[in-house]
Parts: structure tokens; sequence; C-alpha cells
């Protein structure tokens, strides 16, 4: 009898990219979105809804790459990211309020 | 001109602005010129919950052992957001309808506003709950200073809207003089100008007014303090935010320009009036919060706490309608409200303990014999 056994699937390299806030540095990766890995380092962003339809977790995106793997119903406004359900995709740097 | 329930012109909808165009006749889904309002339907419509789920058993007592103070917080609080969605729940129908040329932007206005009738149901459940007589609440609304003095606010854009689209409807273009009114005139441009600041003040009424209550019911659930009521407010913050979301989506479409190019140009000249609507509803909600707390604070919360979490919440509520944010307070001063505002684990019903928004009577229809090749008895 032989087995047949599935081929490994050659392992996931996790891409890990650098959000610059400020002055603090905080990596995060491409598992999850943004605003889950900001608090988790810490960071208090303002949040409500977190499925991206109530637009309270906008921040300022100064450069850099975030997909969305689901559209959010909110207006996301050009050079802002809503990070309850942005995935980064670069290094990016974003900002609170001036 | 005149309103027709159904107009018998024909014409390719999605070609027709938000708003000013075509009466709607057809109300037909299958194309759409703006899809974001029939995505906000489906989401408002998986929202559902009938105030009547919520058991407010315990509410009653813990009223009646509130301070008198803090008694007075919470009524007032209620009275405030009776009449908010008084007023939300006819006017968006009463004022938006008439003028909407958009099957789906149609609908989402008639389903946002029932959403806030049941929200005014939710009050009526509330009340007659926690105290023997209604109506000296309900009458009180009419009748209180701090009260009216809102009402006055939030209702000045939509009535001064429906005024002119009644002359428009009726008498066309021009200018009309209206016995104990004197003269309106009515243009496009008025129009669409009356039709830009009302959604704007719309928006600041369900992104920001609502705020300092919600705020004031959830520090009482912080001390495990009428509960239930907080269950009816998390449900009801849930709806806000997205009904905030449909005025949020209508502004920016408007300043745009790709919905329909003249609104851009009114609302360029707008913009500093919207402002001041911002500016001006923050400052009478930090007003309110000195009125809810003249008689003594309550534990975790006064009054400029509160007001520096208006300026906060205005400034959020700015940057997404892209305004320039006004208020120096840029951290939110009661981080732990947003936990209670957070809606995913909202639970009405015991099926629906962990997902707030669920389909009923959802079935897999890929599944073939084959799937249960492996399912032992």
């Amino acid at each position: 009898m032989t087995s047949i056994s599935k081929p490994k699937a050659p392992e996931k390299k996790e891409q890990v990219h650098r959000v610059l806030l400020g002055k603090k540095q905080i990596l995060v990766t491409e598992d999850e979105p943004l605003l889950v890995q900001l608090e988790r380092a810490g960071i208090h962003v303002e949040y409500q809804c977190r499925e991206g339809y109530c637009s309270s977790c906008s921040i300022k995106l100064l450069w850099g790459n975030v997909i969305y793997p689901f559209e959010p119903l909110a207006w996301v406004q050009s050079g802002y990211l809503l990070a309850c359900c942005a995935i980064v995709k670069s290094d990016i740097e974003i900002a609170f309020f001036d | 001109m005149s309103y027709s329930t159904f107009n018998r012109k024909h014409f390719d909808s999605t070609k027709e602005p938000m708003f000013f165009g075509e009466n709607v006749n057809v109300a037909r889904y299958d194309q759409q010129k703006h899809p974001i309002f029939e995505k906000l339907i489906e989401k408002q419509l998986s929202f559902f919950w009938r105030p009547e789920e919520v058991d407010l058993s315990t509410d009653r007592k813990d009223f009646q052992r509130l301070e008198e103070h803090e008694q007075h917080i919470f009524l007032s609080n209620l009275k405030y957001q009776t009449l908010l969605d008084s007023v939300q729940g006819r006017s968006p129908n009463v004022a938006l309808l008439p003028i909407v040329s958009l099957p789906e932007l149609e609908t989402w206005i008639e389903t946002w506003s029932f959403s806030e009738t049941i929200h005014s149901r939710s009050y009526t459940h509330i009340i007659r709950n926690i105290v023997n007589d209604p109506t000296k609440i309900f009458d009180d609304i009419v009748t209180n200073e701090e009260i009216t003095k809102r009402a006055d606010s939030v209702s000045k854009y939509y009535d001064r809207l429906i005024e002119m689209v009644n002359l428009y409807n009726t008498m066309g273009m021009g200018t009309f003089d209206v016995p104990g009114r004197g003269s309106i005139e009515i243009s496009m441009p008025k129009l669409k100008k009356a039709l830009y600041l009302t959604i704007a003040s719309v928006n600041v009424l369900e992104a920001i007014r609502f705020y300092v209550s919600f705020a004031c019911s959830f520090a009482f659930a912080e001390r495990t303090l009428m509960e239930g009521n907080a269950k009816i407010i998390k449900l009801i913050a849930r709806d806000e935010a997205l009904h905030l979301t449909g005025t949020q989506h209508m502004l920016n479409l408007m300043a745009s320009g790709k919905d329909d190019p003249e609104m851009a140009v009114i609302a360029a000249e707008c913009q500093d009036e919207v402002r001041q609507i911002f500016i001006e509803a923050a400052e009478q909600e930090k007003e309110w919060a000195t009125y809810l707390f003249k008689d003594g604070s309550m534990i975790g919360l006064n009054a400029q706490i509160l007001g520096q979490y208006v300026e906060y919440i205005t400034n959020v509520r700015m940057q997404a309608v892209g305004l320039e944010t006004c208020f120096a307070t840029k951290h939110n001063p009661i981080p732990w409200i947003n936990a209670w505002l957070v809606s995913d684990n909202v639970q009405v019903a015991p099926q629906e303990a962990e997902i707030s928004s669920y389909l009923v009577g959802q079935t897999d229809n890929s599944l073939d014999d084959s799937d249960f090749d492996d399912f032992d008895l």
C-alpha cells in the first residue's frame, strides 16, 4: 500500500512591514488588519464598529500601501486609511490628528 | 417641478444625480449609480432589533436607587434622545423623498428613517419601565427650555429645505411672498445649498449630538447600573454609526462633483458654513453637558471630561467629511467608551451571542451527497 502524502506547501515567509508613527516604529504583518496590531503595540486608536462602516478608525496615511480584502462601507478619504480593515502591504507612515 | 409618485418619463436613473433630478419611478436595484446605498440597506436590515427583546426589569430597581442628580442626568438624556429620534424618524422621509432621484438612495432613506422609529419606540419602552407616569417625561420635551433650544437647531435646516421644496413643487422657480415668512427665493442653487446644509446638520446630529447621551449611559453601565438601558443604547449606537456613514457618503459624493458637478461648487461655497454647523453643535453639546451635571457629577464623568469628548469626537467627524479639525483635544479622554460602542458583540437574542448581524435561514446550497461520505452514525 502506498500512501500518498500531499506535497507540503512551501512555508509562507511572513511578510513584516514597518509602521512609522511619529517617533515610534511598529512591526506589523499582513495576517491581520492594522488596528489590532497597533492595539497590541499599546497604541490607542479610536474605533467603534471594527468592521469598516463607521469610519471612526480613519488614520492619515502619509506614504506606503494598504489594501482592503473587503471593500469597507465607510468613505475612505484620499490620504487616509481605515485601520480596522486595512492590511499593510509595504512600510508605511501614519499620523493621527495634526 | 410637481412631485409625482410614479414618474411616467422614460429615463436612465443611473444618469440622474442623487437629488433634484427626475422623480424616481421604478423601484429597481439591478442597476445602481451608487451601490453603496444598497449595501447600507443590507447592513441596516441585518441589524434589525426590537426594544422588547431587551429585559429592563433590573433597571427599574437601579433607577430608584440612583441619587436625584443622577436621575436628572439619566432622564434628561432620554428626553434629548427622544427629541433627536422624533426628528430623525420622520424628517429624512419628509425632506428628502420628494427630491431624491435614485431608487437605491430612496430606499436607503426609508430604511434609515424606519430604524429611527425603532429607537423612538425603545425610549418609550425604557421610560415605561422606570417611571410610573411617562407623560410627565414626554411633556417636558416640549416645555423644557434646555431641550427646546436644541429642537430648534436640529430641525431648522430640515424645515427650511421642506419649505423651499414645497414652494418649488407648487410654484416652480422665482421669488415668492409667503404670508408670515416674507419673500423666499427659489432657484436650483438655493435649493441645492439648503439640501447640502441639511445633510451636514443631519450628519452632525447623528455623529456628534447623540454621543453625550451615549457616554452617560455607558458610564452608568460601567458601574453595573441601568444595564438594560445600556444594551439598548449599544444597539442604537450601532445603527447611528451606519447612518452617519450614509450622510458622510452623501456629503463626500456631493463635494467631489462626481454625482452632480453643480453640487461640488455649492459644497465648496458652503464649507465655512458647514464648519460652523459642526462647531456650533459641539458648543451646544458642551453646554448640554454642563446642564446635565448642574447638580452634581457621576463617577467617571463630569462636564469637563464630557466637553473634551465632544471636542474629540467632533474632530473625528470633521475629518471624515474632509474638513480641517478645529478643537485642541487630540486624544479621547474616555477611551473606555469604545468598548461599549463596539458593535461586534451586541447581543439581542441567544442565537446571536457572537455576531450581531446574521442571516436567518442561511443554507449551504453547494452540498452534495459526497460531503457526507465520512459521516458515520
